[in-house]
């Protein structure tokens, strides 16, 4: 029991870490990468019910795919760019980023590697089944093994986009343009291209 | 898996497949050929017999889902040279886009990683593209319009 209370006081940090993406566009009280994670479950298992997807595996792959963040951080394709102050990095944020395919493929192993690394040193004390478990989930998430794990890596930017839309419908703090472009190459199931569509009678 | 369907993979995507299929094979046959442990154990159940449960479970459904896309693959081929500057699936695509440039490679939606550059034909984008060629410039309709000029087609030689 005490090395579940450990881990859950650790993975409770993730209630106070604000998401990145929304501090270097100078939102107010920005999401936290919990908040993130518990909509984007219930997202999950709404669609994913429609997709007919394990469920179970699907909330379970939501809840734990930023876990690792606790000890990473969390990371945006802006990282790579290193702006400099402020005003950069608004500058930034109006575009969607653009890579070469080399560095595009740098970008996410080191991101991976530390991704993987922090996670280990999270569930180090958890039973050896819980861990395997999490483990599995995480890696499911990240490499896409199985249409559960494609799916969640798909909702995840889905549920980033809806919060765009509120946030730049409460503030138009930011430039809005670069999630409706990313979207369009990032996903590519039906249910959630249909859900992106209602979105769009929603918010445009 | 709802519906049967085909998975289109690259060579390179297939062999990783294939490889990954032996492997957990041999896993299995090593996990169940060393000694299970006793399920019982004491009064409760023996927790090392569930994490080994916990495990060929996982195993195996890997190993399910594995067998399931090597039978319905349809392998991605380089089309013949006349046709190497239209897009196809496996075409690395060199695009600009609001004036940065960026790289695509068109594959099924099994190998699709956009963070690497790898985008699903499925996806609006990749579908879009597919059928075009160099100098053409491809509007995407979102509530942003998005103009993909294509400057340069490339495809893995065998």
């Amino acid at each position: 029991m005490k090395n579940i209370v450990n881990f859950l006081i650790e993975v409770g940090k993730l209630k106070k870490m604000p998401r990145r993406g929304w501090v270097l566009r100078g939102i107010k009280n920005p999401e936290t990468i919990a908040a993130h994670s518990f909509r984007m479950s219930i997202m999950a298992w709404l669609l994913g019910k429609k997709r007919r997807l394990n469920v179970n595996k699907v909330i379970k792959i939501s809840l734990i795919h930023d876990i690792c963040e606790v000890y990473a951080g969390d990371t945006t394709p802006y990282h790579q760019l290193h702006p400099r102050n402020k005003k950069e990095r608004r500058k930034l944020t109006q575009k969607w980023p653009r890579f070469s395919k080399k560095e595009k493929e740098k970008f996410f192993s080191e991101k991976y590697k530390k991704e993987h690394t922090a996670l280990k040193k999270l569930i180090f004390k958890l039973a050896p089944t819980t861990k395997k478990e999490i483990e599995s989930l995480w890696l499911d998430y990240e490499r896409g093994l199985t249409p559960e794990g494609r799916f969640v890596r798909q909702v995840d930017r889905v549920e980033n986009l809806l919060q765009a839309l509120e946030y730049y419908k409460k503030e138009k703090r930011f430039a809005i343009e670069p999630w409706w472009i990313q979207i369009e190459e990032l996903v590519d199931n039906s249910t959630l291209l249909e859900f992106i569509k209602a979105l769009e009678k929603k918010f445009c | 898996m709802a519906q049967e369907k085909k998975f289109y993979l690259t060579k390179g995507g297939l062999e990783k497949l294939k490889k990954e299929l032996q492997d957990l094979n041999s896993l299995k046959i090593s996990k169940t050929k060393g000694e299970v442990p006793k399920i019982w154990h004491s009064e409760d159940l023996n927790p090392e017999y569930l994490s080994f449960q916990e495990d060929l479970s996982f195993l195996e459904s890997r190993i399910m889902e594995l067998k399931y896309i090597l039978r319905n693959t349809q392998l991605i081929k380089p089309p013949p040279k006349e046709k190497q500057n239209i897009v196809q699936l496996g075409a690395k695509v060199l695009v600009e886009i609001d004036g940065q440039k960026d790289e695509f490679e068109i594959v099924g939606t099994l190998e699709a990683n956009p963070t690497v550059g790898k985008i699903s034909n499925e996806s609006p984008v990749g579908r879009i593209l597919l059928g075009h060629k160099v100098g053409d410039a491809v509007l995407v309709s979102s509530p942003v319009k998005t103009i993909y000029k294509i400057k340069k087609i490339k495809y893995q030689t065998s």
